[in-house]
């Protein structure tokens, strides 16, 4: 087994988990739900075999590149849902969280990402790649949560001002919480893998913890933006759709710093 | 003043304030920074005057924005000093609930029958309060006994700690900003140079690059060596990674590059007609020299380590990496010009030379050195203590704001028509389903005590 045939059989396991999820969205039994967390479970395992196959394979960490790095957010992806599922039973989400997931994979299998293990730039060669890089997608794999059960609040509010009940239990209030909760995971990850770590290796690698280099003022944009939501929401009492589109934003403003930033603008961070 | 100090402490104002610098951040992306009056006068016309006037060109150090960051600090002193007071005196001074009935109107209640006598009970639930890491104090007043127990109290800071971890950060940054250096030297090997307002100097012992078998960079590595007074104190390689730091400055490995004012050419001369001719010549650009044998003067009057013509026509350079090294060759017998034409390092067949007379020599270009030098950062930043200490606040009080909630549970025990009865409440501001939990098994666990 090498890695790409891994990676195929987890994109295979993805897609199958997104489909008993969409078969519990329109049948209302809870069995569909219950076989899909299995089947994303087992998908995990096998995506952790691959990136494991992969850092053997190159003897570096598997996100150097844009398809490493988009395999390993949908593999932080995959996980955070699955602990917010542990945690909090929210069938629900999984569908759409996971037709995310989806989308990085078939993301990453585009004939545009370059699939070969390049050897290491000298500035990539440090084990803070490591811990910038994984803690950080981590955190933003939670922000995609939140993101998601944001949405989800936002019908799930109009729903109910129609006057027709929640589906399955899951409430607006509860998709708020649940929001909330990812997001209180998420803020203190992207915290220290995105700006503490980041600063650490950018004063050892090039001297400086901090050159408002896009990529940087891009997730301190990220960073204010959920400041926003928590403050909006701990101190001024902010909940429902304020703080869903504030969530939202949040979300848009991290994928922009993860993609947007390497595209659109130039800068430091020219690698990945 | 009171109503000003009122008006700043509102979290309205912190808020407006997050909302600019969100603003203005994104404006600093979206035009390009630092760069020279006339790009911008190209690229944005008319307005690029008026962005410079407003330092948007230059936004992060602009006076505008970083008294924005000013602001924001100050408000974030004001705001939590102001919120301090209640919670210290909440965190010192528990508040017992005397009132049953206010403990049945929260969230997280219960209300049980005892066994035990008053006193006994008191002692059951500190001792089981205490088994789950609760701190209970006890008054009494009467035939009634208030206990409040608590756990994790720090947890209250926890904002309080983020923002004492963002006002360290932003004074570290002022200190950097105001009290750091930075520049770079440019050294060849076995070259001194003193640092900037160091008082001592370095030497560039050796430079080397590392390869990859594919032939991409692994590694650039300078071997340094501080020198105070003449002596050598110091030594240390130093790569990308992996700098050098004495006395508060900090030595990177930030480039490298050949000094191509200076390079050293070797060409080989062969003849059409004689296949075994081969005469080899070191030359250096803009001296002559002689060819044994023949009354000829060879020059290598220009040189461009990555030739290429430019949109005039004309030979410049790319880049400057030896991807295409080219010289300019002529040759000259006494004041007449033989040959001349550019001769190419790895394209040999691209030579043209225009010859005077008909000739009988090809020259080809065959090794290319130029001196190596070693680019070195120098940085001096005093701030950046501060900023790890503000980073360690910033991550521990993220901790306690998120996971260290603290716990609160109230009771009011009673003897009503002789028997004891338990009122108790549980106050938490988060994961109240964990809350509610333990809660439930501590009452639950009273409720067995016999």
């Amino acid at each position: 087994m090498n890695e790409s045939t891994l990676f195929a059989a987890t994109f295979v396991l993805y897609i199958l988990a997104a489909f008993f999820y969409l078969a519990f969205l329109y049948s209302k039994r809870e069995k569909p739900a219950a076989t899909g967390f299995r089947v994303a479970l087992l998908g995990l395992l096998l995506h952790t075999l691959a990136l494991i196959l992969r850092t053997v394979e190159s003897g570096h960490a598997p996100f150097t590149n844009m398809y490493e790095s988009l395999s390993f957010l949908a593999w932080a992806t995959v996980f955070a849902y699955l602990f917010i599922e542990w945690k909090h039973r929210v069938h629900r989400v999984g569908a759409y969280l996971l037709l995310i997931v989806i989308g990085l994979m078939a993301l990453a299998s585009s004939p545009l990402m370059p699939k070969d293990a390049t050897p290491l730039i000298p500035a990539l060669q440090s084990y803070w790649l490591w811990l910038h890089v994984s803690v950080t997608l981590v955190g933003e794999a939670f922000f995609a949560v939140a993101f998601i059960t944001s949405i989800m609040y936002l019908r799930a509010e109009t729903r109910e001002k129609g006057g027709r009940a929640a589906k399955s239990g899951l409430t607006a209030e509860r998709l708020d919480s649940i929001s909330y909760r990812a997001v209180a995971v998420g803020f203190p990850l992207f915290t220290l893998g995105g700006l503490v770590f980041g600063m650490v290796w950018a004063y050892k690698a090039w001297g400086t913890y901090w050159s408002w280099d896009p990529k940087e003022v891009w997730s301190l944009i990220t960073w204010f933006v959920f400041a926003l939501y928590l403050h909006t929401r701990i101190v001024m009492g902010w909940r429902g759709r304020r703080s869903a589109a504030i969530a939202i934003i949040g979300f848009l403003a991290a994928l922009f710093t993860y993609f947007g930033v390497n595209y659109l603008l130039a800068g430091l961070h020219s690698y990945a | 003043m009171r109503a000003f100090l009122r008006f700043f402490t509102s979290v309205k104002v912190a808020i407006t304030l997050l909302i600019i610098l969100i603003c203005a951040s994104i404006l600093g992306t979206l035009i390009p920074q630092d760069r020279s009056s006339q790009e911008y006068l190209v690229r944005y016309g008319q307005i690029g005057g008026l962005l410079q006037r407003l330092q948007f060109t230059r936004l992060y150090r602009s006076v505008w924005f970083v008294s924005l960051l000013a602001l924001f600090g100050l408000n974030i002193i004001v705001c939590t000093i102001e919120r301090l007071p209640p919670k210290l005196r909440r965190a010192l001074r528990p508040r017992f609930e005397a009132e049953p009935k206010n403990l049945l109107s929260l969230k997280i209640k219960d209300r049980l029958k005892s066994t035990l006598p008053l006193a006994g009970a008191r002692d059951a639930a500190k001792k089981e309060l205490a088994r789950h890491h609760y701190r209970p104090r006890v008054d009494e007043a009467g035939a009634r006994i208030f206990v409040v127990a608590r756990k994790r109290v720090f947890g209250l800071f926890g904002s309080d700690v983020v923002h004492l971890g963002l006002l360290v950060i932003l004074t570290g940054g002022i200190i950097s900003g105001l009290g750091g250096l930075r520049s770079s030297l440019t050294l060849v090997e076995n070259q001194t140079l003193p640092v900037p307002q160091a008082g001592f100097s370095i030497r560039l012992d050796k430079f080397s690059t590392e390869l990859y078998p594919d032939g991409n960079v692994k590694d650039w590595k300078s071997d340094l060596t501080v020198i105070e007074d003449g002596k050598p104190l110091y030594q240390k390689p130093i790569e990308v990674n992996h700098p050098l730091s004495y006395r508060g400055f900090v030595f990177y490995q930030s480039g490298y590059g050949w000094d191509w004012q200076n390079p050293s050419l070797e060409i080989r001369i062969k003849k059409k007609s004689d296949a075994a001719y081969l005469q080899k010549l070191r030359l250096f650009v803009g001296k002559a020299a002689s060819l044994e044998g023949e009354s000829l003067e060879v020059t290598a009057t220009r040189f461009f380590p990555d030739f290429i013509l430019d949109e005039n026509n004309q030979p410049a350079t790319r880049s400057l990496e030896p991807n295409n090294p080219a010289a300019f060759i002529e040759g000259k017998q006494g004041e007449e010009t033989v040959f001349s034409g550019w001769v190419f390092a790895k394209f040999p067949e691209f030579t043209s030379m225009h010859s005077a007379k008909e000739t009988d020599l090809v020259i080809e270009l065959k090794e290319v050195e130029a001196p190596q030098y070693s680019v070195i950062q120098v940085a001096k930043d005093p701030g950046v203590t501060l900023i790890w200490i503000g980073c360690t606040l910033l991550m521990a009080g993220l901790f306690l704001a998120f996971y260290w909630p603290t716990r609160e549970i109230r009771l009011v025990l009673e003897t009503i028509q002789g028997k004891t009865e338990i009122t108790a409440g549980g106050i938490s501001a988060k994961s109240r389903e964990a809350f509610e939990a333990e809660f439930n098994g501590i009452m639950n666990s009273l409720r067995k005590t016999k």
